[in-house]
């Protein structure tokens, strides 16, 4: 946990202790860095507003050294660009101070279930009701087939690829409609509504893919 | 007694030249029988009509051909005339002298006309070439004004920009306390006073005291105040200077004045990015401490904590409040920040995602309410900022749950109206008083305790910025309030075809 407010990693490393997890709190960048490389976390909570070294800066090292520990982001008030910023410079969540313990820890255990279902390999991914086969390019929602167009799958794909996970339009548009696709929003959106339609999801009442206001979709785990 | 003398001048040239022509053709002509002696008469004509114009040449012609026909036509001494070949000769004498004379002088005029018209260019030229070098324009005004009294021939100028009341010299003479008010009050109603520019002409009017009274031009970016020098108006060619220089001048003004507002807007930019940024540093400073303390609460009120029973209940009932804290100064921090800049990212939205996020946000807040959603599908997607009205959607579903009786019925509908779609929220609570129907959106008031009274007063503050409207009725189930949006024109009828 990178945290400047001492009470704060008081706090959080007692109550993530009671759930046994084994917690280091550290107040700037640099000592994180260190620490990441030398002891190697699961999970980094980071803290934007850091003095000294920018969170930013943070993130993107590690993304740089280490791809198996995931990042949470933690933050007070960010705009909407800082939470995009942040996910595409590779972090897996975000969480908005002030939060309660109870809320990040299920973030914390969404983040290493996904994990650990990556490093299973699974040709098969299960979210909920839904259940894509990689292998076989099929999806079904409540046993039943769904037919999808290969751009409609394609958008699936990438998020249940990354289930749980908050998927930003920019991080979609590049994986469907390749690394120089302009950012049309609204093509994202057309996508997902078909599928939303397809798979019988309500936009208000979502079950399955969830909009994340400002910065893109999540499928929910 | 000076001001008939450079106007007689040339006439007296033309009577002594004449005098000097006759007398050498009565000195020369006993001497010499030659046929055309006349025309040594022509010399003076073509002389006076080269350097003053026609009409002195005219008056020369005249004056030749009565003292040839006086002097020198049989019978001598008089202005009779004998012989018909010497009508004819005097009568060629004469058309000679008028023709030489108007062509003579038509060419001169055409000189000097060229000559004032490279002059004019050329002055012309360089204020602007000054003007191109200086961005704020100052150098080249007062050139301008400069070349205006020296080359136009004005007694003193001054250039004022700004509007109305607010006009002041920028260039030029200073002008006394009594002239800037008069320039200030023609500048305010746009009036030209004493002298008026039109189609590229300076047309100057009769006043009464020209010494002491200013002429005033109204341009297009500012005002030209100037007088004319008294004994010596300013010619045709001069005028002609004036108008154009006058017409640079207000080019020139206009170009500062656009300036002027640029600035302005860059410090008013300047000052909303301080503001954004001020309250950037306010929230963080205000939240960071309520981060503490939800944290370490809601650390104490797990049960591992070990806390007996009834601490942990307090210790839960202060995470609430500290809860509510944060929901308070978040209020305030957004009431803040709107009223600092609203900046809208406007994009087409389909109204059911924003509503799911919003639903979403407000999460176990909405458990145990009948919650009914009535958006039609094919309601088209509204332009809206995304974040901005999912705010107003939450704030509204808000109200409604605080004010509809566990387990009533909360609607969420929405409607095509024109280009526009009218959304509402509708709940099972009491009705809105009819005076409070309009007092419910204003900043702080609220109708129960504890409330920010923020929330409708944000919602208003985020609808109207879109152009929108928002309104509170009392309906036979409960108060509604709807908003009015506008609606995204271009819907795209097939699905993109993947690329890249």
């Amino acid at each position: 946990m990178v945290d400047d407010e001492p009470e704060i990693r008081r706090a959080l490393r007692t109550g993530l202790g009671y759930q046994d997890f084994d917690v280091r709190a550290v107040e700037s960048g640099e000592e994180a860095l260190a620490q990441a490389a030398s002891w190697r976390p699961d999970v980094v909570l980071l803290d934007l507003g850091l003095p000294g070294m920018d969170g930013f800066q943070v993130l993107h090292e590690l993304r740089n050294r280490d791809r198996r520990a995931a990042v949470i982001v933690v933050s007070v008030m960010p705009g909407e660009r800082d939470k995009v910023r942040a996910l595409d410079l590779g972090a897996d969540d975000y969480v908005v101070k002030p939060f309660g313990v109870d809320e990040l820890l299920a973030r914390i255990r969404a983040v290493l279930r996904r994990q650990a279902a990556i490093a299973e390999g699974e040709p098969v991914i299960r979210a909920g009701e839904l259940e894509l086969d990689l292998a076989r390019r099929e999806v079904r929602a409540n046993g039943a087939q769904v037919h999808l167009t290969p751009t409609e799958y394609e958008v699936l794909r990438v998020l249940a690829l990354h289930a749980g996970k908050p998927v930003t339009h920019t991080m979609l548009l590049r994986q469907v409609w390749g690394e120089y696709a302009v950012g049309d929003r609204y093509n994202t959106r057309y996508v997902v509504a078909q599928i939303r339609r397809k798979l019988g999801d309500d936009p208000a009442r979502p079950r399955y893919i969830v909009n994340e206001p400002g910065v893109g979709y999540r499928l929910q785990a | 007694m000076r001001a008939w003398w450079p106007r007689a001048l040339p006439y007296l040239v033309g009577l002594c030249g004449v005098g000097v022509v006759t007398a050498l053709i009565a000195v020369v002509r006993p001497f010499a029988v030659l046929p055309n002696l006349s025309a040594a008469y022509l010399l003076v004509v073509l002389f006076l009509s080269a350097r003053w114009g026609w009409r002195p040449a005219l008056a020369s012609a005249l004056l030749a051909f009565l003292a040839y026909d006086w002097f020198f036509v049989v019978p001598y001494g008089t202005l009779w005339i004998s012989a018909p070949r010497d009508v004819l000769d005097l009568v060629l004498l004469l058309a000679a002298a008028l023709l030489g004379a108007r062509l003579v002088s038509t060419l001169a005029s055409q000189r000097r006309g060229a000559q004032a018209e490279a002059v004019e260019s050329g002055i012309l030229n360089e204020v602007a070439i000054s003007a191109l070098r200086d961005p704020d324009g100052g150098e080249a005004l007062r050139l301008l004004c400069r070349r205006a009294v020296e080359a136009g021939g004005l007694q003193a100028i001054a250039l004022m920009a700004g509007e109305g009341e607010e006009a002041s010299v920028v260039a030029g003479d200073a002008l006394s306390g009594a002239d800037l008010r008069q320039a200030r009050w023609a500048a305010a109603r746009g009036l030209d006073l004493g002298a008026r520019l039109e189609h590229g002409e300076l047309h100057l009017m009769r006043i009464y005291s020209p010494r002491r009274e200013p002429r005033l031009v109204t341009l297009t970016g500012g005002v030209a105040v100037f007088w004319l020098r008294e004994e010596r108006p300013p010619t045709q060619e001069q005028c002609h200077l004036l108008a154009a220089l006058l017409g640079l001048g207000g080019l020139l003004l206009d170009r500062r004045r656009g300036a002027a507002a640029v600035e302005r807007a860059r410090a008013l930019e300047a000052s909303d990015r301080l503001k954004t940024a001020v309250l950037s540093s306010v929230s963080h400073e205000l939240k960071t401490p309520i981060a503490s303390l939800r944290a370490g609460l809601s650390m104490l009120s797990m049960p591992e904590a070990g806390l007996a029973p009834e601490h942990c209940e307090m210790v839960a009932g202060l995470d609430r409040q500290t809860s509510r804290l944060d929901h308070l100064v978040s209020d305030l921090l957004t009431m803040a920040r709107l009223e600092a800049e609203v900046s809208l990212e406007r994009t087409p939205q389909p109204l059911d995602e924003m509503l799911g996020s919003a639903l979403r946000a407000l999460g176990p807040l909405l458990d145990g309410f009948d919650l009914r959603v009535e958006v039609p599908a094919g309601l088209p997607p509204l332009l809206v900022d995304e974040l901005q009205l999912e705010r107003v959607l939450t704030n509204l579903l808000e109200n409604a749950v605080e004010w509809t009786p566990a387990g009533g019925r909360i609607t969420v509908g929405a409607e095509r109206d024109g280009d526009r779609a009218a959304v509402w929220v509708e709940n099972q609570g009491p009705p809105i008083a009819a005076d409070e129907l309009e007092r419910v959106f204003s900043k702080f008031w609220t109708r129960r305790k504890g409330g920010s009274g923020l929330g409708l007063a944000i919602s208003r503050r985020i609808v109207e910025a879109h152009g929108g409207t928002i309104r509170a009725e009392n309906r036979p189930d409960g108060p509604r309030f709807t908003c009015h949006l506008p609606l995204a024109a271009a819907v795209p009828a097939a699905e993109p075809a993947p690329g890249g």
